[in-house]
């Protein structure tokens, strides 16, 4: 596993967000299993290292690894602690396929309906948007 | 395993009620906030818990055993405030001798080093820092002491940021290397929200909520919207709090039953969040109508 030193350093943490901070570390860990920081098989941070990382009670670090352990994204070993499933990454992809960009593009919808931007000119501006990350603009 | 028991507990002062009735109890090795307003009851609640006090009717038991005149709790327990009355004719490293002789699992070494990362001087005399120091010194015996209960009284009193920041970080790494019951009380609650476990909030000497900090967050929503819109939202509800924020507009705080969500958005109403924080001042507001209320001249 790779031991990023945070240093306490809360980096992502939002404690005004409206999303709990259990709910934003299961998010981070996804991300680190998405970004192949930690491989399947390998053992995940513990609540006592989340904790240490994050400046949080480690009750709260728990909560966010059950969170992953609920989904079965993770597997406990007894007196080992938990690891990456073989099939994470793929879950964690097609979870925020079929959820999270589904709800960001309904979203979308409403707003572009909100400010009367009909559907050619939302997908001219999504094609415009594709072209310029392509370009590296964005 | 639950440290600290308290049934239907009570503290009358000559003249005051400072304590109604409580009963909750804490388990080993969490961090608790206790937060409530100046005279809510907080400081009298945790010298009760530390036998400093004997309670007028109901129980409070520690470690399984009556902490007044205890000493068992005496010795497990260090009660850590901004009015520590320490020997005036000794110096803060002989301060630290006597400590250690006290108390079994005290820890010299970290005492040390955290009087040197405060620049602290270890011979100077208790009574004559200044109040941040003193603070300071104060919860560097209180961690350093490594007692299975730990109770903090507004431990961050007369210090700086920088000094705050240090402290709830020193407090949760020492937690994490030496898991302890630790009580914490604060009217602060944003500062510190992170590190904690639970919070028992109270109220004019009674219990309002004793709850994990997660989910106090998510206990009340705040909904803006035309007060003839959220009328039919609020059938039902709980409402902590009500303020009109423009001529058209209202802000409500309501209790979040789980479906409030959906029917704010189902009702074209703006959700916003409500921090911990915000959450329990609502919840024990006690002054009459608001502050600008005062400065209104009276024709």
């Amino acid at each position: 596993m790779s031991q990023t030193d945070l240093g306490g350093a809360a980096v992502l943490l939002d404690s005004d967000a409206t999303r709990p901070i259990y709910v934003q570390i299961a998010q981070w860990l996804e991300n680190e299993i998405l970004a192949g920081n930690i491989q399947p098989h390998e053992r995940i941070y513990s609540q006592y290292q989340l904790a240490d990382m994050f400046n949080i009670n480690p009750a709260t670090a728990a909560k966010g690894l059950n969170l992953l352990s609920d989904e079965e994204l993770v597997y406990k070993k007894r007196g080992l602690g938990m690891f990456v499933a073989a099939h994470a990454k793929e879950h964690i992809l097609s979870k925020r396929k079929n959820q999270t960009l589904q709800q960001l593009i309904r979203d979308l919808v409403r707003e572009a309906s909100n400010l009367d931007v009909d559907e050619s000119e939302l997908m001219q501006m999504v094609s415009q948007a594709i072209q310029e990350r392509k370009d590296g603009a964005v | 395993m639950n440290v600290i028991e308290c049934r239907q507990l009570s503290k009358v002062y000559v003249r005051k009620q400072a304590l109604s009735d409580l009963s909750f109890s804490i388990r080993e090795h969490t961090i608790t906030g206790l937060i409530g307003r100046n005279g809510a009851g907080k400081t009298t609640l945790l010298k009760l818990i530390a036998g400093f006090y004997r309670p007028t009717s109901g129980e409070v038991s520690v470690f399984s055993e009556r902490p007044f005149n205890s000493l068992k709790v005496s010795q497990n327990m260090i009660y850590v405030d901004d009015q520590m009355a320490l020997p005036t004719t000794m110096n803060l490293q002989e301060i630290l001798t006597m400590t250690g002789r006290f108390y079994p699992f005290f820890d010299r070494g970290l005492a040390d080093r955290l009087l040197d990362y405060f620049s602290i001087h270890v011979r100077a005399h208790h009574q004559d820092l200044s109040k941040g120091l003193r603070s300071t010194f104060n919860m560097i015996l209180g961690l350093a002491a490594r007692c299975p209960l730990t109770i903090l009284d507004e431990p961050t009193t007369g210090m700086d940021v920088a000094v705050r920041k240090d402290f709830y970080r020193a407090l949760l790494k020492e937690y994490l290397a030496h898991p302890r019951t630790i009580i914490i009380s604060s009217h602060l609650l944003q500062e510190l929200d992170h590190m904690l476990e639970d919070v028992v909030l109270i109220d004019q000497g009674k219990l309002r909520l004793h709850l994990p900090i997660d989910e106090l967050k998510q206990y009340a929503v705040g909904i803006v919207g035309h007060p003839e819109q959220l009328e039919p939202l609020l059938a039902g509800r709980e409402v902590f709090h009500q303020d009109l924020v423009s001529t058209s507009r209202s802000l409500v705080i309501v209790r979040n039953d789980g479906y409030i969500h959906e029917a704010a958005v189902r009702h074209g109403l703006e959700i916003v969040p409500i921090s911990a924080e915000d959450i329990c001042v609502y919840m024990t507001k006690q002054t009459k109508g608001r502050i600008d209320d005062v400065f209104i001249r009276s024709e």
